[in-house]
């Protein structure tokens, strides 16, 4: 009796689970915990301030408040001449400090200089036009996103987009290689180091429905999008809020860049929305079914609704009864044979 | 009061099927007494099911352990009494004879006849009143369709033509912000409204606004360029502005990837190249995003030249392209 | 004392007659209604016991669970679009402009005790409701259920197939949510899209351009919560009325033939088995509800036309209609000032046209073939009509093929290969996989007829070596599971025993359910 079951609800299991391998593709991998070593946070020395000198600022052109740039800022610190911080309370930029400046040169030399040239400048030594892009002047916080989530040192240079992985390099080593890297054309913006305490959750949903989720989707899970890009996914709780505001600030690679139409304030609610809410939804409703929507639904109702229920019907009912009459079987032919459909015909008209 | 007492309503009706020895009671034959006690314990476990839910819901403990204690109690209930049904009732096969569904030539004949024939009593002309009755049941028909699909809403005229874009009109963000020239740094990607179509207090959007009127700006260069030919001038410091409305199903095209310069919409993943007049590169959208006309007012703000050129959004009938 | 009282109980207990209260209430009923005869018989309908016939209860049950559950959200909801700023339990969407319908769903979420489970119970019940239709229509399908007399049946469910998904898409618009809000907007695009009639169409439905006046949604709750579901409910009483005047269909086997049916009485077994069922539907769907979130409108914030998330799905039973329209080229036509734009009037209107139409007409087409104008009460096996077999294999086929490429983006995703090679896959996947699928499902009937006791399990052969030195074989005993003892079948059996009364109160019966010819006659 009971092995009448074993292959159908054998074949239901199977595909239960093959579905949940696809909802679920990164339960292993995500299970590896926090990550706070990478939030560093640097506290800029307040001994002797000095008006800033002139900050070249590519990819600025002009004082826009709230865009990560330090004009109209209003607290900017400064040492020598050197932009060491600047923002607001809702988000403080600081660069490295430059004693960081000495072991940069040299992390840069041992680990990015093949593909970036010697000089960051995206030349080689022979002058030609070396695989990785020219990194002066992309500001602080461009360097260490890219470093601290793993992307740089990149394994395959010839993907078309480099995947965030475990960072080869500590988030102060990232720090050095931003603070040289920096030093040859100071830009900005800096590390950004947003404060969530104050932050708006509720202004960071709207503003990420508007602006983050036609790639991130809405629940933050990422996807493919076109010719074989994708956009990461924010559930990832190894994604610091550092690494958000960074990447909303600097655009990396097909990212858009957000500077001017979205404000500091505005910035810290999206990565407040982001790592409190995206990272730990909140789902009263029981498992969450991997936030890839309605398909996984529709698997887990068709599979495990439906499929359960007529396994119950196969429990409650019979199987098929044995055929009397075998040479059935060997008639085949979609087409019945005419005398016998006749005879049918008949037995329906004259059964009275 | 004894046992006794009660014996003469115990007493089973001897139905042959309810005996055990009956063949029709296949496996209740087998051990009834244990059956019946596991079917007991299943349906005790019900009302044990059910009367946690009711604590549940009572003391507010979460969804969980309520609609959990209701399945497993409602689940319990069904399993016990269908296995009641099928242990402990008499089985098939017991066959019931099909009756013919189809009546005698002779009763057909009789229906077909009465059909035909009492209509046409008296009547000369059956045709012409029946011809009549149903002409009036058509205009009844006709004139009825009037309220009710006719009222439920106006007539498209050139609704679907026209945004509420106009000459000079300030190009806002959802917080009602105006643009300037260096609001955006290359490779950036906003969604602007009309100015009137934002309350700036209050933060809200119109729903014209929202589902018509919406655009994407996007930074593409430093320098203004031409996307297609006749529209020169249009992208002041290489600023580009599309419908945000995708002609394919209408979906706000909100997925921009700098690098590869590409508008792609989220739905069905029409692609459309921003450099180019956003003429569709991949994917099921037939046309280009229509483009907006561009230029800086004298308070250094980005304006819109002119009304969109065409009808934004997907296809219609009416829609002259 | 006490043998007084019992003697009187006793007294009261043959007064009553043989069959005590129950007895008394049937003669009560009878007096007024006349049902004794014909609920005789009704109780003696005779229900096959395969299994396959239980496929179709889970769509009723369902459709139970979602009246009940759904009177429970009407309740709750508000159908308007009317802006309000959200303040309530959950702190993300504070302060934000919400609409009524959005508020009143995430509210009934948070803030009504229970509310969460039933709205996740209606859902599920409908993911299951039309999942249920599809799968009980396939076995009606391929076992050829739906030949004469049965066409009409055949007719009016997939009439209520397609009212079950045009009810599913409703409801799952309703909450006005960001998901649902751009699936509404893309079912806005699809009726425009229609020559002539479409932009007329859109704005008398919608009140004017899209999102229109505000109008929507209150007149799909109206349509959702008492249209469709009237049209629903009268269906499925002429579908049950069928299906008790035709009576079943059955499997071949002993003693079954064209002019009986084999299985188990109405009452008691049957009704215990199906009630059972309920219980157990209801369960399934509380269960799912209670520990697999859907839909969590909270995380998605109310609909604003110019937001939108990326990879957007709608309901699986949408599915298939939104991979067409991603796999379908651009090929819009344009001429004299008109447009018709065929990229989305051929998947979106023509093609789900046709697959209903080939769907509710295919008694009709299936005959023009054969030409078999026989009743049929006994089933076939799938394999003995390889060319239905192997177009209804082709045919789902081609529905999933569509359905998998509604999900274009999340298998690029997940098998990290570029989104475009994924969408020309599917063009052409889309003509390809159903005519192989058709062709080994022809040759896998052809192959399976040629086979004899197919589906029985299969027995060892013992080999004997003769002392003569010839070599014989013998299968092997049979496995206890595998054995079958089918009993004869009989009639119904019915009590004759009773003595009558001796005020002659109570007919004798001693019928059998061959009375049910006289009755229903």
């Amino acid at each position: 009796m009971s092995s009448r079951f074993l292959l159908p609800a054998g074949l239901l299991g199977v595909a239960t689970l093959a579905s949940l391998a696809m909802i679920f593709p990164g339960a292993t991998a995500s299970a590896s915990g926090h990550a706070d070593a990478n939030q560093v946070s640097i506290t800029p020395s307040h001994v002797t301030t000095r008006a800033c000198g002139t900050v070249s600022v590519k990819g600025v052109t002009n004082a826009v408040p709230n865009a990560g740039n330090p004009f109209l800022s209003n607290s900017k610190t400064c040492l020598n001449g050197h932009l060491i911080s600047y923002g607001n309370t809702a988000i403080t930029y600081s660069n490295p400090p430059q004693s960081f400046i000495s072991a940069g040169r040299q992390l840069f030399a041992q680990t990015c200089s093949s593909c970036h040239g010697n000089d960051a400048n995206g030349v080689g030594p022979d002058g030609q036009a070396t695989i990785g892009p020219n990194l002066q002047g992309v500001g602080a916080a461009t360097v260490d996103f890219w470093v601290s989530t793993g992307r740089m040192p990149a394994t395959d240079v010839k993907a078309v987009e480099a995947e965030r992985k475990p960072s080869r390099l500590t988030p102060v080593q990232a720090l050095e290689l931003a603070a040289w890297v920096n030093s040859l054309d100071p830009s900005v913006p800096a590390v950004p180091n947003p404060h969530l305490r104050g932050a708006d959750q509720s202004v960071g949903q709207d503003l990420f429905s508007l602006n983050c989720a036609a790639c991130h989707t809405i629940e933050g899970s990422g996807d493919a999008l076109a010719f074989g890009t994708n956009a990461p996914s924010l559930q990832d709780r190894q994604v610091t809020a550092q690494q958000v505001a960074e990447a909303v600030r600097t655009g990396p690679a097909n990212m858009p860049r957000f500077s001017g139409n979205l404000s500091d304030a505005q910035v810290a609610d999206i990565t407040a929305y982001v790592t409190e809410k995206l990272q730990h939804p909140q789902n009263p409703g029981g498992v969450a079914l991997g936030g890839v929507g309605p398909v996984a639904e529709g698997f887990v109702a068709l599979l495990i609704g439906v499929g359960g229920l007529a396994l119950i019907c196969f429990w409650i009912g019979e199987r098929s009864p044995k055929d009397d009459d075998d040479d059935e079987h060997t008639e085949g032919g979609d087409d019945p044979d005419p005398a016998k459909a006749q005879e049918y015909a008949q037995s329906g008209q004259e059964h009275a | 009061m004894s046992d006794a007492d009660h014996q003469p309503s115990r007493t089973r009706v001897p139905m042959p099927v309810a005996a055990l020895s009956d063949p029709h009671m296949g496996d209740a034959a087998k051990n009834p007494e244990r059956t019946e006690q596991i079917i007991a314990v299943i349906l005790f476990l019900a009302i044990v099911f059910f009367g946690v839910a009711g604590a549940a819901y009572w003391q507010n403990w979460s969804d969980w352990i309520f609609g959990g204690a209701l399945g497993i109690g409602l689940f319990a209930l069904g399993f016990g009494l269908t296995a009641w049904g099928k242990y402990l009732m008499p089985q098939g096969p017991f066959v019931e004879e099909r009756h013919t569904l189809a009546s005698t030539p002779e009763e057909r004949d009789v229906m077909s006849a009465a059909l035909v024939e009492r209509s046409a009593v008296v009547v000369k002309r059956r045709r012409v009143l029946g011809g009549l009755f149903a002409a009036g049941a058509g205009v009844f028909g006709i004139v009825a369709a009037f309220p009710l699909i006719r009222s439920l809403g106006p007539v498209p005229g050139t609704s679907l033509e026209t945004t509420g874009w106009r000459k000079g009109m300030v190009l806002v963000d959802s917080s009602g912000r105006p643009v300037r020239k260096e609001t955006l740094v290359v490779g950036g990607i906003m969604t602007v409204y009309p100015k009137d179509t934002v309350n700036t207090e209050t933060g809200f959007i119109s729903d014209q606004g929202q589902a018509v009127d919406q655009t994407v700006l996007i930074r593409v260069s430093d320098q203004p360029f031409t996307t297609e030919p006749g529209r020169e001038n249009w992208t002041p410091a290489g600023y580009v502005a599309y419908s945000k409305v995708c002609t394919h199903l209408g979906c706000p095209v909100g997925l921009y990837e700098q690098q590869l310069e590409l508008l792609v919409c989220p739905c069905h993943q029409s692609m459309f190249n921003v450099r180019n007049g956003a003429v569709p590169q991949f994917g099921p959208a037939p046309r280009p995003l229509p483009q907006m006309y561009l230029g800086f007012n004298d308070d250094g703000y980005l304006i819109a030249m002119a009304p969109y050129d065409q009808a934004i959004g997907p296809g219609f009938w009416e829609r002259n392209s | 004392m006490s043998n007084t009282a019992a003697t009187t109980k006793r007294n009261k207990k043959q007064a009553l007659g043989p069959y005590g209260r129950v007895g008394q209430a049937v003669g009560e009923l009878d007096d007024r209604l006349g049902v004794a005869k014909g609920g005789r018989v009704f109780l003696d309908k005779i229900f096959p016991d395969h299994w396959s016939f239980m496929l179709g209860e889970i769509s009723l049950y369902s459709f139970v669970v979602l009246m009940a559950t759904g009177v429970f959200l009407s309740l709750y909801f508000i159908p308007s679009t009317q802006q309000v700023i959200y303040h309530g339990s959950y702190k993300p969407l504070d302060g934000q402009w919400v609409s009524e319908a959005y508020k009143s769903t995430v509210s009934i979420s948070f803030d009504v005790r229970g509310g969460l489970l039933i709205r996740q119970m209606h859902h599920w019940a409908a993911d299951i409701f039309t999942g249920s239709i599809i799968v009980h229509m396939a076995r009606i399908f391929f076992t050829g259920a739906f030949r004469k007399p049965r066409e009409l049946n055949w007719i009016i469910g997939t009439t209520m197939l397609i009212l079950a998904i045009l009810e599913g898409f409703i409801g799952y618009s309703l909450p006005d949510d960001l998901i649902s809000g751009t699936g509404l907007r893309i079912g806005y695009s699809i009726a425009e899209s229609i020559p002539f009639v479409g932009s007329y169409l859109v704005t008398f439905l919608w009140g004017g351009q899209f999102p229109g006046t505000g109008i929507i949604i209150p007149r799909f709750f109206i349509i959702h919560v008492l249209i469709i579901p009237l049209v629903l409910i009268g269906l499925l009483s002429a579908h049950l009325g069928l299906l008790v005047r035709q009576k079943h269909t059955q499997f071949k086997g002993e003693g079954r033939t064209e002019n009986n049916v084999v299985g188990s009485p109405m009452f008691p077994t049957f009704m215990a088995k199906t009630t059972g069922f309920l219980f157990m539907v209801t369960a399934a769907t509380a269960i799912l509800g209670a520990f697999t979130q859907i839909n969590p409108i909270w995380q998605f914030g109310s609909y604003d036309a110019s937001k939108i998330s990326y990879a957007v799905q709608p309901d699986w039973y949408m599915g298939w209609l939104d991979g067409a329209l991603r796999i379908m080229p651009s090929w819009e036509l344009a001429f004299w000032g008109h447009t018709v734009p065929l990229e989305v009037f051929l998947p979106a209107v023509i093609f789900p046209g046709i697959v209903f139409q080939i769907a509710i007409m295919w008694p009709l087409i299936e005959r023009r073939f054969t030409g078999d104008i026989a009743m049929h009460n006994l089933l076939d096996r799938p394999r003995d009509r390889p060319k239905r077999t192997a177009f209804g294999v082709a045919f789902f086929a081609m529905l999933f093929t569509l359905f998998a490429a509604s999900s274009t983006d999340v298998l690029a995703n997940f098998f990290h290969i570029s989104l475009n090679v994924v969408l020309w896959f599917f063009r052409f996947a889309f003509f390809i996989v159903p005519i192989i699928s058709g062709l080994v499902a022809y040759q896998l009937c052809r192959e399976m007829q040629g086979v004899h006791d197919i589906g029985q399990r299969k027995r060892a052969l013992i080999v004997h070596f003769s002392p003569e030195g010839e070599y014989s074989t013998v299968p092997s005993a049979t496995r206890p599971d595998d054995e079958r003892h089918e009993l004869d079948p009989e009639p119904v059996p019915v009590r004759i025993d009773i003595e009558p009364l001796s005020n002659g109160g109570i007919r004798q019966p001693e019928s059998s359910p061959t009375g049910a010819r006289q009755v229903n006659r």
